[in-house]
């Protein structure tokens, strides 16, 4: 059971998660706003936003996911308050660096900041900002490549290497280890996580090479590494950090949600062995769907990148959706807040899916790349997929803290965020279909539809933004308590 | 209906289904009395093989339509060389170097193409990666490929409208990037 010191610690993770997702909602908003010229905006301040916003979002989340997974470990493994405290640390050092690299030093070559980009800023940041930026990058790529490590190994001081891929579960019916569905999903998302944060560190550093390896950087004249290269890792580190963190929300709901509903819990079985470990090698090679408008890029990893998504979400299907729908099937199942939370991410997660498959067919890719359509699939599955996930771990454990159910609904709460979030990313599939630009910072005078998409888009995230701050209140407040003296 | 319309009404009809099947979920998990969910391992099974049926399906219909394989087997009437750079295109039907030493610009300032015809743009960057999109006169999006410095993409077509096409560019390259445009015409 978690110690009194990590529920502090991971109370503490929880209120600098919830700040920096209200911070970078409320950038969202101002740029929505922006592009529907409600409140226009100078491009270079708009941009500022656009990477803070995504680096932070992409962070924070992922961040919530790896949390909240440790906490649940603590119910089969031991656990470290320590290596929390420390990721919690290197998190507030390197989002301090990114922060001031964008508010301070302009930087705005995107979260995505592809090679050349950060040294060819046209005179809009300096060598120094660029930097820096790439330097609370890399701090970030570390510490969580640690504290990724450090999970790991937590949960091999129990579990053997085959058993915590659950292995054994392949070849026999019950074998005489099993290995809790939390714990499969988890290590499996970890290894990914792994991989992608050793590979943008081996990113970072050719950015380094060029740039040396100075906080302050030094002006780049001729970029010599290869572009092409430079785009994969950067798209193979991105996508599948935001996907890995996905996969760790879905633990936490294989562990939470029978629980929650009074229903017995979820065992691991050969195909749920099977389908998880299959999801994290086809999630490793989906990510070459963001290079099919690159057509010097080998044909056979276009074709990989389209049969590697589809491939990706049989899985997700066939294994997660049914569990769920066995766990929920026709038995009276008491619902709360977190499982609410919980049914409304499955779907938001599935229907994000859904456009995310349709992206990842190159036939369609050719009239959606790059246009709104990207955002849409994205925040779909982050804002009411992965976020909700999150959520409903913050609003359990935050009760979880002091021993406490609340068996509410909190209808009202939950109903604001599904009209305001399904609409505002409907805006943006709107927008995506009829060939609206992702990442203008205005739109050209042809596109007036894109203006209406957008500021109607704004005021469906105040309405999610409502229902978000009633239900963050709430948890902020019980978080605050647990840092008051406890009675014995 | 124009392929933008056919996706968008494809992703409606599918993203109701899903939220109908999770609506449907609520209601029965709602109910005091049921039998819950009987004969998962078959609904696992029915649903693995129409997904990979449905896959296969959708794979052997599109992937032959992918851009790489378009127009491969004909000469195209006209070439255009493109370099992006922040923030426009330089077009010519010559080659040139992307220090624009040699530039020829076409006649007229205009790159005019042929109606009906196969032609190919042959996109580099001069600096940063940069988006090589083609919008119709309606200002739908009709075709693209991505502008990389140190490589050539080679995007065929086949314009079967005359008039005049707008390019915008759909990779971020700093804050000028929405003010990125240039236009050819297709006669």
């Amino acid at each position: 059971m978690p110690t009194l010191a990590f529920k502090r610690i991971t109370s503490l993770w929880i209120i600098v998660v919830l700040v920096l997702f209200l911070s970078a909602i409320s950038m969202g908003i101002l740029m929505r706003f922006a592009q529907g010229s409600v409140s226009p905006m100078d491009p270079a301040k708009f941009y500022v936003l656009m990477t803070t916003h995504g680096v932070t979002m992409i962070g924070a989340w992922a961040a919530a996911s790896i949390l909240a997974c440790n906490y649940l470990m603590a119910r089969y493994v031991k656990v470290s308050t320590g290596l929390n405290l420390f990721a919690l640390i290197g998190t507030g050092v390197g989002v301090a660096l990114l922060w001031t690299s964008t508010f301070s030093g302009n930087f705005h070559a995107g979260w995505t900041f592809l090679y050349p980009l950060p040294f060819k800023a046209g005179g809009g940041w300096q060598a120094a900002a660029a930097n820096q930026f790439l330097w609370g990058l890399m701090l970030l790529s570390i510490v969580w490549l640690i504290w990724c490590l450090g999970m790991v190994w937590q949960i091999l001081q129990k579990y053997s290497l085959p058993q915590a891929f659950a292995w054994q579960h392949l070849s026999k019916k019950e074998p005489a280890v099993e290995t809790p569905p939390l714990i499969l999903i988890t290590m499996v998302s970890l290894v990914g996580m792994i991989v992608c944060f050793i590979t943008a560190i081996i990113l970072l550093a050719m950015f380094f090479s060029e740039s040396g390896w100075g906080l302050s950087g030094k002006p780049v004249l001729e970029a010599k590494l290869d572009p092409l290269l430079m785009k994969n890792l950067t798209f193979f580190f991105g996508h599948t950090v935001a996907n890995e963190a996905l996969y760790l929300g879905l633990a936490v709901v294989y562990e939470l949600l029978p629980e929650l509903g009074g229903r017995p819990k979820l065992h691991t079985s050969w195909y749920v062995s099977l389908g998880w470990n299959c999801a994290v090698l086809f999630i490793l090679t989906a990510f070459f769907h963001h290079l099919y408008m690159d057509f010097v890029q080998p044909q056979g990893f276009q074709i990989v990148g389209q049969v590697a998504s589809y491939l990706a979400s049989v899985p997700s299907v066939v294994v997660t959706l049914i569990s769920l729908a066995a766990v929920l099937y026709g038995r009276g199942f008491r619902w709360s807040l977190p499982s609410l939370m919980f049914l409304v991410g499955a779907a938001g997660w599935i229907i994000g899916g859904i456009g995310a498959l349709i992206d990842a067919t190159i036939s369609n890719n050719i009239i959606l790349h790059n246009t709104l359509w990207v955002p849409a699939h994205f925040h779909t599955y982050n804002l009411m997929g992965n976020v909700l996930f999150a959520l409903g771990f913050f609003c359990w454990v935050a009760d979880d803290f002091r021993g406490t159910v609340d068996p509410r609904k909190h209808g009202l709460k939950l109903v604001l965020m599904i009209i305001g979030g399904f609409g505002f990313v409907l805006m943006f599939y709107l927008g995506g279909a009829y060939s609206v630009p992702r990442r203008f910072a205005f739109y050209p005078a042809e596109l007036t539809h894109a203006q209406l998409f957008a500021t109607m888009g704004a005021w469906f995230a105040l309405v999610y933004s409502l229902g978000l701050l009633l239900v963050v209140l709430n948890v902020l407040k019980k978080c605050f308590l647990v840092f008051l003296p406890q009675r014995s | 209906m124009s392929p933008h319309t056919f996706i968008l009404t494809l992703f409606l009809i599918l993203a109701a289904i899903g939220a109908a099947f999770f609506i449907h979920l609520y209601r029965v998990s709602c109910s005091t009395e049921g039998p819950g969910l009987k004969k998962v391992g078959a609904k696992r099974l029915f649903t693995l093989v129409l997904l990979l049926a449905v896959f296969l399906i959708l794979l052997s219909v599109t992937l032959p339509k992918s851009p790489y394989y378009r127009f491969t087997d004909v000469v195209p009437e006209k070439t255009v060389h493109v370099t992006a750079m922040q923030y426009t295109y330089m077009m010519s039907y010559d080659a040139f170097k992307p220090d624009m030493s040699d530039y020829k610009p076409p006649e007229g300032g205009v790159i005019t193409l042929p109606a009906g015809k196969p032609v190919e743009f042959r996109v580099t960057s001069a600096d940063v990666n940069h988006g090589f999109a083609i919008y119709n006169d309606k200002f739908e999006l009709v075709t693209q490929t991505q502008a990389m410095p140190h490589y050539v993409n080679r995007l065929r077509w086949q314009f079967d409208k005359p008039g005049t096409y707008t390019l915008l560019c759909l990779e971020f390259c700093s804050s000028g990037h929405p003010a990125m445009r240039g236009m050819f015409t297709v006669k």
